[in-house]
């Protein structure tokens, strides 16, 4: 009887992961664009704006010469805009500990990720957020010495980071002009 | 030494130009600039007949390098491609846009690429319908409708006016109702309203064109404006001199009511002209007197003219006269010569 009850029962569950959604989204704000709009025009965009200005900042001449192959370009999917912000947000956590990138610009762009992943109340593959957002409370003094030198050269980090921060900017517009109604 | 410098010109322009080569009109690299008007539509422009050395293609893809796309729609300027124009369906908002201009020069590929993102380059189209509704308390509310798909993601911008203002106020408006607190009903106020894409649907910096402007204010107000122009430039200068000339007219005619109260001192000399230049002084003649009268009046007798002088008395001068003898008798003295002095003398002097 309880091998009947086991055969039974036991397909169910590789049913079950077949069909549940692929792209399941780990982020709990789905449905609630008015709120997401409202921490988005009173805190978020302030935090994007100052990213946007500090990576303006940093020469992108040398980035434009860079083979964009080598860059990694993040989509605003269609239909799919909190996912594409969580992915982009999720990304850009990997630049905080990136020593050739100027700490300024990485403690602000670990800023506006967290910032983010906190308004969508999104999480990250392997704890990231959990591991890096904690620490990153109050903006920290810059470290002149490296920045100046990581700002002086130009590598591909600071390339993907800028193309990640301008991906990012443009999914948050998309999003805020789908739910303004 | 050649040897080097020959080495060392292409390293330094190699350097200079990048890994593209250098165009030979290096001076005069176009640039692409494109202009999404209300989401309708796009034209991207890179020059004009005058500035473009070379008729240039433009390639366009958004994701992939390979999904490169030629412009359908060129616009031209007498035969050289100036610009290309999109259709609502060849654009995408929120995914980069690459554009790639290529032309052959002299046996030289020319290549400009440029990477955008549209929803930065959106100019939307002005708003309409702007209505003015009378509120209470003074109060004036501006509305307006618009054109563009997101209304909720333009910010605008109302430029109004009164016809006593020199200059226009500018204020800044995120939803689609202005109100002005207070007006003055004798005031003629004109309103301006543009629109452009809010910092949280896009980084554009395009405004739209001014709006339709629309009025406010009593009718007379304005024909009264034009009224007081005409007053101001017409009336006023010919009414000052009509003034002045009728001041000098009076000036004129015054000095006539001054001498008819002042009259002046008649001079009849011009009535004895006659006496004194024709008849020479001649007063008979000149009264017409007959000449048998004036004869008349001459005498024809002549007559002696008897002088009588009274003798000084003398110191034995008998007082028995006035009994017995006669008071001495007056004898007349002859004559005096002519000359001597005579108290008659002037008193018939004519005979």
């Amino acid at each position: 009887m309880f091998h009947a009850f086991f055969r039974s029962t036991l397909p169910v569950l590789p049913l079950l992961l077949v069909l549940s959604p692929v792209n399941s989204s780990s982020c709990a704000m789905e449905n609630k664009t008015t709120e997401i709009h409202v921490k988005y025009e009173n805190i978020l965009i302030h935090d994007i704006n100052e990213l946007v200005n500090i990576s303006a900042q940093n020469r992108d001449r040398c980035c434009k010469n860079k083979n964009d192959k080598n860059i990694k370009v993040f989509f605003c999917n269609d239909t799919q805009e909190i996912e594409s912000l969580q992915s982009m947000a999720c990304n850009m956590l990997r630049f905080f500990h990136k020593q050739r990138i100027s700490k300024a610009f990485r403690w602000k762009a670990a800023f506006v990720s967290c910032g983010t992943l906190q308004v969508l109340k999104c999480k990250c593959e392997g704890h990231r957020k959990e591991k890096i957002c904690p620490h990153v409370n109050v903006f920290g003094k810059e470290d002149t010495e490296t920045g100046e030198q990581s700002r002086k050269k130009c590598n591909q980090e600071v390339c993907e980071l800028k193309e990640n921060i301008s991906s990012l900017r443009s999914c948050w517009n998309k999003f805020e002009k789908i739910i303004s109604r | 030494m050649a040897a080097l410098a020959t080495f060392l010109v292409p390293v330094l322009l190699l350097l200079l130009c990048g890994p593209d080569p250098c165009p030979a009109a290096a001076h005069s690299q176009p640039e692409v600039k494109c202009v999404l008007f209300n989401e309708e539509y796009m034209n991207c422009t890179w020059g004009s007949r005058e500035t473009l050395k070379a008729n240039y293609s433009l390639y366009y893809w958004y994701r992939n390098t390979s999904n490169k796309v030629e412009c359908k729609h060129y616009r031209q300027d007498q035969d050289i491609r100036v610009g290309c124009h999109f259709n609502q369906n060849e654009i995408i908002q929120f995914q980069p846009f690459h554009v790639l201009l290529k032309a052959s020069m002299g046996g030289s590929t020319l290549e400009i690429s440029k990477r955008m993102e549209l929803q930065d380059l959106v100019k939307p189209d002005a708003p309409v319908n702007l209505t003015i509704h009378n509120m209470s308390n003074n109060q004036l509310q501006l509305t307006w409708a618009t054109t563009y798909p997101k209304a909720k993601c333009l910010e605008h911008a109302v430029k109004y006016k009164s016809n006593k203002d020199t200059d226009w106020m500018e204020i800044s408006v995120n939803g689609d109702v202005f109100s002005l607190p207070s007006v003055d009903y004798k005031k003629f106020y004109t309103f301006y309203v543009r629109s452009k894409v809010n910092k949280y649907c896009g980084r554009t910096q395009l405004w739209s064109e001014w709006s339709v402007p629309v009025v406010w204010g009593s009718n007379s107000t304005s024909k009264s404006t034009v009224h007081w122009f005409w007053i101001h430039t017409v009336l006023i200068p010919i009414a000052s001199c009509v003034i002045l000339l009728v001041l000098v007219i009076l000036l004129v005619r015054m000095e006539r009511v001054w001498v008819i109260l002042m009259p002046r001192i008649p001079n009849p000399s011009k009535n004895f002209d006659e006496l004194f230049i024709t008849h020479n002084g001649n007063f008979q003649e000149w009264a017409g007197v007959p000449k048998d009268v004036v004869e008349s009046f001459k005498p024809n007798y002549s007559e002696n003219i008897c002088y009588v002088s009274e003798l000084p008395p003398k110191d034995s001068y008998d007082p028995l006269w006035e009994s017995s003898n006669p008071p001495p008798s007056v004898m007349p003295s002859a004559s005096p010569a002519p000359g001597e002095h005579s108290p008659y003398k002037n008193s018939y002097g004519r005979v």
